[in-house]
């Protein structure tokens, strides 16, 4: 591999590391938020909301009573 | 980027969220309040809403529900709301955050009434199922969202609607393969394993499908298929086949309009998150607090 390669490696790899490394941050983000969100509306045992979120977990069948 | 991907899942949640709960109110919540009648007719056929708040266990519960009716004859109208009866709130009232249910199973005898909270009849009731459908919706989206991004695919309506069907097949159609949707007052198995069967399911599928689809080699496709297969052969938690009160057309209509109401949800989601995905990208990041 020759230097001019090697710079211009490094040089895109510093900005798209930079565009992953924030794609990644979104990407983890999101994906704890929208589980927090469907555990919020699907599952927590807590009976005031299973009370509240009942008519849509029956519909969207998830495990209920 | 975060910005971005939030704001299109807040929009595309909340879009859905109007078209399903809109679809939930007129075809399934009506078909769940006829069978919590059933339910409840099934049960000693008593007004279980009427019981006092601080009810327990071993309580002269037919003298209880008599004397009640004496006092106040025109109320009792038979319904139950959100299964009051199923001591869900003595369970967790003591117990908060253990993070278990201990599955009662539907079956359960009546006359606990739960000191729980839960949303008065109608209007209440309505506005909470469309907040859960909102919260839902927005999850759903954020999970879109993150794994087509994860998958390194741009999400366009068409993408995305591809993604939101692969969500559909692993949340919606492979967990109701083992287990159907029920109606309150259905014979089931303990909610434990219920919810465990389901959840390994949807990550089972959801694997699977992305091994099938986005890896697409032999090898992976082999490997999805047994992912895909794998939890209807386990099986889902067995339901003891008792006779129950529901008429069998209800709860057959129930399954076919629910199925179909998610995949209406998540159709939405798709489409609607490549299109705010797309026009938050062209917008200033200023107006993207929709």
């Amino acid at each position: 591999m020759s230097t001019t390669a090697q710079t211009l490696g490094t040089q895109s790899l510093g900005t798209t590391g930079l565009r992953a490394n924030e794609g990644r941050a979104a990407v983890a983000i999101a994906a704890f938020l929208g589980l927090g969100l469907v555990f919020l509306a699907g599952f927590a045992p807590a009976s005031a909301l299973h009370n509240a979120a009942h008519d849509f977990r029956h519909t969207q069948n998830f495990p209920c009573h | 980027m975060i910005i971005r991907l939030l704001s299109a899942a807040l929009v595309a949640g909340f879009l859905a969220a109007v078209v399903a709960t809109g679809l939930q109110l007129a075809l399934t919540s009506p078909l769940i309040i006829a069978a919590e009648r059933y339910e409840t007719h099934a049960s000693l056929d008593l007004p279980a809403f009427d019981l006092p708040e601080l009810d327990l266990p071993g309580l002269d519960l037919p003298a209880r529900v008599a004397r009640t009716r004496a006092e106040d004859p025109a109320s009792p109208l038979p319904i139950v709301l959100a299964h009051a009866h199923s001591g869900h709130g003595a369970d967790h009232g003591s117990g908060q955050g253990s993070g278990q249910d201990s599955g009662q199973g539907s079956g359960q005898e009546s006359g606990n009434a739960a000191p729980a909270w839960q949303p008065g009849p109608g209007l209440p009731r309505m506005a909470f199922t469309g907040l859960a459908t909102l919260i839902g919706g927005v999850g759903y989206a954020l999970l879109l969202g993150a794994v087509m991004l994860a998958c390194g695919r741009v999400p366009t309506p068409e993408r995305a609607l591809g993604f939101a069907v692969a969500g559909f097949l692993a949340v919606a159609l492979a967990p109701a393969l083992g287990l159907p949707p029920e109606l309150p007052g259905s014979e089931a198995a303990p909610l434990a394993a219920r919810q465990a069967w389901w959840l390994m399911t949807a990550a089972s599928t959801a694997m699977g499908l992305y091994l099938m689809a986005i890896r697409r080699v032999p090898i992976t496709i082999l490997g999805g298929l047994v992912l895909v297969v794998a939890p209807h052969i386990a099986g889902a938690p067995e339901v003891a086949a008792t006779a129950s009160p529901l008429p069998a057309g209800l709860a057959a209509q129930f399954a076919a309009r629910s199925l179909a109401i998610a995949f209406v949800f998540w159709a939405t989601i798709g489409l609607a998150f490549g299109w705010a995905w797309a026009a938050f990208g062209r917008t200033a990041p200023a107006a993207a607090h929709a």
